[in-house]
């Protein structure tokens, strides 16, 4: 009796599962239906950022629920992590619709056909870019189309903690060259302690490439491993003469938060100096210690002139899988010409491409902002040089190279010489795909 | 339910039901585990950079990971490394703790717990991040180093010597399921054998190393089996703590992989990392049975 009752609960619980998964299937179709059929009312939207970024962006994505009814989620990641997750859910056909791209990554992503061609929406009107010049809307032109619109403009510099080279009464001028700033690390350093940081997160060869004519995209440039070699050396001497950091005081990372400029606890483990893209002066000043002030200025080469570019802060882009490209286009007009969304967000991600809203929202911004709008329109602009081609697949990796071999400089590992040696030819293996 | 109905009387055949009862784990091994794994291995074989449709390019993967691929080398002396200082060093441990708890006490209780809890939060992501603050120059450990009058700044994640170290530390301290197990075997062991060793006089020393020990190696062979594979898969605490830095000296087999397939868009030439690190594992459980008939007591 016992033993058949137990049969009929397993014969009822077994039909009962099925039903909850024939239930589930159901669900699952109807939904796909939902978001093929266009009626769908959220859309994805992904960032990498800072602290300041996220809660700025999340704040314009509210009220553009207000504006338009159109729930909007967030995600956002650091840098690292970021180009992970769009990795694989561009794998997977599930990039956010919305996304946050870099000039980095923008040619490998149109390659691959994960993006959306914008010129019919910017010929159709959805996507206004009247307001843009067109130097600016061209940064986005990949091959025949136009993938990205540049959130902001902004440019490499060098962030410098004002309130302690006031201290010492040294200023900064901008373009200064390479052995004036040697000069000026030596004296902060035996001065205070503090070291600077120019060979950070292997950001400083791209200038050091573009100031010595050898900057290429789809290779490295220049004939051989000599015309690597000054960018090594000058590392090298740093480490001996102590005015570079280097990992054994404390570990570099790409974290704005934690960037040695701002975050440690004493001279010895921390610098008076970094390098990163303009736009961050914001989030530097907020992750600064009360009363520190964080200045920007050009990044010291041997020619700042022909390293200085306008570069898009960041580009936004549609992704070619999304479900519902009308409505994450509306969202990205949204990005670049409401000033509701721009007095929320103002200049953190660089000056506003629109002429019109970086009028409009001018004296609303914070000093550091107007000093990044500034530097860029006024420092950059008028003595730079053209942006560099896009980076192809492979530089990556290159770059992953690139910084490792400045960490086995800075530990004594490596000569220069090793150094530019293995660079020049694995980097360039790498470039080429191979 | 129609009591002679075809269906009714089919599944209540005693061979259906078994396969129907067993349908959830058979349909997600099948199509969690065997069909990723059998992409995994095609993949292998391909140029596949995740973003375009994968390439047949034969065994290129594996070669260049075997002939020009230093940092490769670099990810399997570190993982060595790390599995094969950490596992002894954790067992010892957890067989320590065990030899304490075992005693009955009011307060036995709450310390089994208390120990056990390191292996539940260690390998999280949030403990992670509590080491790297511990060990950072202006973290708790220099902080401590300092009351004892040792003052220093010592970055202990970015020397080369020591990185490794700070994360084989926090592998010890993970000795909770090792120290469960050798506590249950603690307590098979039957009383008689340490009555008898009383009678004979002997000390508390050859009681633990003539009984205790060769009683317990069955128990530790298992743990040692278990955790040297799970030594080998270490991926959280490396890619949080140290990310590999200082020069490759803690860059983890399954981190390298990780950076391989998500950083730089290789996932053909992980998925052979993959394959290349279950023929070691295979191959390393292999030896460790062999060895079993040198040292493990069976009873009879």
């Amino acid at each position: 009796m016992k033993k058949k009752s137990l049969k009929k609960a397993a014969v009822l619980a077994i039909a009962g599962a099925m039903a909850v998964t024939s239930l589930a299937a159901c669900g699952g179709s109807d939904s796909g239906k939902d978001s093929e059929g266009g009626s769908s009312d959220s859309l994805t939207m992904a960032w990498w950022g800072n602290q300041v970024r996220n809660e700025r962006t999340q704040q314009a994505l509210d009220a553009y629920k207000e504006e338009s009814g159109i729930t909007v989620s967030g995600q956002f990641y650091q840098w690292g992590d970021y180009w992970s997750k769009m990795a694989t859910s561009a794998a997977g056909k599930k990039m956010p619709d919305v996304i946050q791209m870099d000039m980095s990554y923008i040619q490998q992503y149109v390659d691959k056909g994960q993006l959306l061609d914008l010129t019919p929406y910017i010929e159709d009107g959805t996507l206004d870019t009247s307001n843009i010049s067109e130097d600016i809307v061209n940064m986005g032109k990949v091959g025949d189309g136009i993938y990205g619109i540049a959130a902001g403009t902004s440019a490499s510099c060098m962030f410098y903690n004002k309130t302690l080279l006031d201290e010492l009464g040294i200023t900064i001028n901008d373009n200064m060259t390479l052995d004036e700033f040697i000069d000026i690390s030596k004296q902060v350093y035996e001065e205070t302690g503090y070291r600077s940081n120019l060979y950070h997160y292997g950001l400083y060869m791209d200038m050091y490439a573009r100031a010595n004519d050898i900057q290429a995209s789809d290779k490295l440039g220049g004939d051989s491993a000599d015309d690597y070699l000054p960018y090594f050396e000058t590392l090298e001497t740093g480490i001996k003469e102590g005015w570079q950091i280097s990992p054994s005081q404390a570990a570099d990372t790409d974290s704005v938060e934690e960037d040695l400029m701002v975050y440690g606890s004493n001279p010895d483990n921390m610098t008076w100096c970094t390098i990163n893209g303009s736009a961050q002066l914001t989030a530097y000043q907020a992750a600064a210690p009360e009363g520190t002030e964080i200045a920007l200025t050009t990044i010291p080469t041997t020619d700042p002139q022909k390293s200085n570019y306008v570069k898009p802060a960041m580009y936004f882009s549609v992704s070619a899988d999304t479900a519902n490209p009308e409505e994450a286009v509306k969202l990205l007009n949204y990005l670049t010409n409401s000033e509701t969304a721009y007095d929320i967000l103002l200049a953190e991600r660089g000056v506003p491409a629109s002429t019109a809203i970086s009028e409009a929202i001018m004296d609303k911004l914070s000093p550091a902002e107007q000093e990044n709008a500034n530097f860029v329109n006024n420092v950059i602009a008028p003595n730079s040089s053209p942006m560099p081609p896009f980076p192809v697949e492979g530089s990556t990796e290159a770059q992953d190279l690139l910084r490792k071999l400045e960490e086995k400089v800075k530990y004594g590992e490596y000569t220069a010489q090793q150094a530019a040696d293995e660079y020049f030819t694995e980097a360039n293996k790498m470039l080429q795909g191979e | 339910m129609n009591k002679s109905s075809k269906f009714y009387r089919f599944i209540n055949k005693e061979k259906n039901v078994g396969v129907i009862f067993c349908l959830p784990f058979i349909v997600g091994f099948l199509v969690f585990l065997i069909v990723p794994m059998g992409i995994s291995l095609y993949y292998s074989f391909c140029d596949y950079d995740i973003l375009s449709p994968p390439e047949f390019v034969g065994l290129k993967n594996y070669i260049e990971m075997f002939t020009q691929d230093e940092v490769f080398w670099h990810s399997v002396k570190a993982t060595f490394y790390f599995a094969l200082v950490s596992v002894p060093l954790r067992l010892i441990f957890a067989l320590l703790v065990a030899m304490i708890l075992v005693r009955p006490t009011k307060a036995t209780g709450f310390y089994r717990a208390a120990y056990y809890l390191p292996s539940i939060i260690g390998g999280s992501v949030a403990v992670a991040i509590l080491w790297k603050r511990m060990f950072a120059p202006d973290g708790v450990i220099n902080s401590l180093l300092g009351l004892i009058g040792i003052d220093t700044n010592f970055a202990w994640l970015s020397d080369t010597r020591t990185a490794i170290w700070t994360l084989i530390i926090l592998a010890i301290w993970q000795f909770g399921s090792s120290m469960l197990i050798f506590l249950s075997a603690l307590k098979q062991i039957p009383k008689e054998l340490y009555e008898a060793a009383d009678v004979d006089g002997a000390n508390k020393f050859t009681k633990f190393f003539k009984v205790t020990l060769p009683l317990l190696t069955p128990t530790i062979f298992f743990n040692l089996v278990m955790q040297i594979i799970n030594g080998f898969l270490a991926f959280t605490q490396s890619l949080i703590i140290t990310q590999g830095k200082p020069m490759d000296t803690t860059l983890f087999y399954a981190v390298y992989m990780y950076q391989q397939s998500f950083n730089f868009n290789q996932a053909g030439y992980a998925s052979a990392m993959a394959w290349v690190m279950l023929l070691l594992i295979a191959v390393i459980t292999f030896i460790l049975f062999k060895t079993k008939r040198f040292w493990v007591y069976e009873q009879e």
